[in-house]
């Protein structure tokens, strides 16, 4: 139990970032093989997450990162492919985050919380990644919404492992979880797109109530809600 | 539903000349939203013409520009009313099911729901699927018309006698969850046969409200009904 309490501290502090950056453990992805490339992609995030896609410019990048305009064209073609890769590799670190976070819990439902938990002061940390990644993957098109679609579908697949964990007789319909992660994904998408900045953290006891629903029922979804908010 | 069609049928408005001007006024403006409308579902927004539009609502460019000023502001307006039309459609279903339970009458509006989404996929696809890539004007008045919806959920805060406060944002959830899975149906390709995943926005609307039991058994009651209609 004190072993587990420790690593979990770790882990929150590990989202919310001590030196102000969401990422300061960036586990080292195949996805990137130069720290220049990674630079040029957190660069685009944050050109994108602040200036919307469409007014996103490479220039952005450039004054973001300190680099010259041929060290960005030597590793992308345009700022189409360079957000493509950017959000491939945001959607990873945010993954990373809250396997770590989940890691060291047991149960689905601790898991659950510390993965979520981590998420949201990831968001929080820095909203405007979180706007590069959730709200402008609309403008991006077709190739960037099938990344988004699979990163859901990883949440989904993870809320309903739930079913071997439930004691409940009765078993919710396979819709179930897809329903929780959309709405998930709609309170968040409202929030990051309309600049409301009154903490994502606060959102955890909410989620948490919605997700443990279906798999427990409201007795124990009602008491998840409330260890939450503590 | 073809614009060519209507574009003919509009070539013979001379012979509406007798009728009051503010009938005229109102039916030309309603041409043009609806001519926006199905121009831009057919070969998209950006593709879209001022001319197009004129041509197909079978009005000059001068009162386009009279009434609307740019293409943009035309568009914004149709978005508007397509809502308008949706929520229209749901209220109607929901009050026709007064007195049944609030989760039926909930039902009832959704069906409503996806009926006219499937029927008009085309204009479906554009208000939901586009207008979300056409940036953050079109994007904030996606939301605020989400926001619309809310009413049908309201009575749900009484229905779920869970002995729990109910979380802040559950109508935000679960319209927002619905809107999603809608939303991916459409741009799946599936817009036409939305009908189909009726039973589960029930489930999804439903669930955040009642739990998962009382969810499900009205799912399965639309479930069994849809069938039924289906033979």
């Amino acid at each position: 139990m004190g072993k587990q309490a420790a690593t979990k501290v770790r882990a929150g502090a590990e989202g919310t970032g001590a030196t102000g950056k969401v990422f300061p453990e960036a586990p080292a992805l195949r996805l990137v093989s130069s720290p220049k490339r990674q630079r040029i992609l957190e660069g685009m995030l944050e050109a994108v997450g602040n200036a919307g896609y469409d007014s996103a410019s490479v220039r952005m990048v450039l004054d973001q990162t300190g680099l010259y305009r041929q060290a960005f064209y030597d590793e992308f073609a345009d700022k189409d492919a360079c957000y493509l890769e950017a959000l491939a590799y945001g959607v990873a670190k945010f993954e990373a985050i809250a396997r770590a976070a989940a890691e060291p819990e047991e149960g689905w439902r601790a898991k659950l919380r510390a993965g979520i938990g981590a998420l949201l002061d990831a968001l929080d940390a820095d909203p405007a990644i979180g706007r590069a990644l959730i709200v402008e993957v609309h403008a991006a098109g077709p190739e960037a919404l099938k990344i988004r679609s699979e990163a859901m579908k990883q949440v989904t697949d993870f809320i309903d492992s739930a079913r071997h964990a439930s004691t409940g007789t009765e078993l919710p319909p396979p819709i179930a979880a897809e329903g929780i992660v959309a709405g998930m994904h709609a309170v968040v998408h409202a929030k990051l797109a309309t600049g409301d900045s009154d903490g994502f953290r606060q959102l955890l006891p909410d989620f948490m109530y919605f997700a443990v629903l279906p798999y427990f029922g409201a007795e124990v979804a009602g008491a998840e809600m409330k260890a939450a908010r503590a | 539903m073809d614009p060519s069609s209507t574009s003919s049928a509009e070539k013979t408005q001379g012979g509406t000349q007798s009728l009051p001007r503010a009938y005229l006024v109102r039916s030309e403006r309603e041409r043009l939203l609806e001519a926006m409308l199905r121009v831009a579902a057919a070969k998209g927004y950006e593709a879209t013409t001022v001319r197009d539009v004129i041509e197909v609502a079978g009005v000059s460019e001068q009162t386009f520009e009279q009434m609307f000023g740019d293409k943009e502001s035309c568009f914004l307006e149709a978005y508007e009313a397509v809502f308008d039309v949706l929520l229209a459609h749901m209220g109607s279903a929901f009050e026709a099911a007064a007195g049944r339970p609030w989760p039926e009458r909930v039902s009832a509006a959704l069906g409503a729901l996806v009926g006219l989404l499937s029927i008009e996929a085309g204009i479906a696809r554009l208000s939901m699927v586009e207008v979300t890539a056409t940036g953050d004007d079109a994007r904030a008045r996606y939301r605020s018309a989400l926001a619309r919806f809310t009413p049908f959920l309201e009575e749900g805060r009484q229905y779920a006698n869970q002995g729990e406060e109910l979380p802040a944002d559950t109508a935000r959830f679960a319209i927002g969850g619905a809107a999603s899975m809608i939303f991916d149906e459409i741009r799946a390709g599936r817009g036409p046969e939305l009908t189909r995943i009726l039973p589960d926005l029930v489930f999804a609307v439903l669930m955040p409200y009642l739990g998962p039991e009382a969810a499900e058994d009205e799912m399965r009651r639309v479930a069994r009904e849809h069938a039924g209609n289906l033979t």
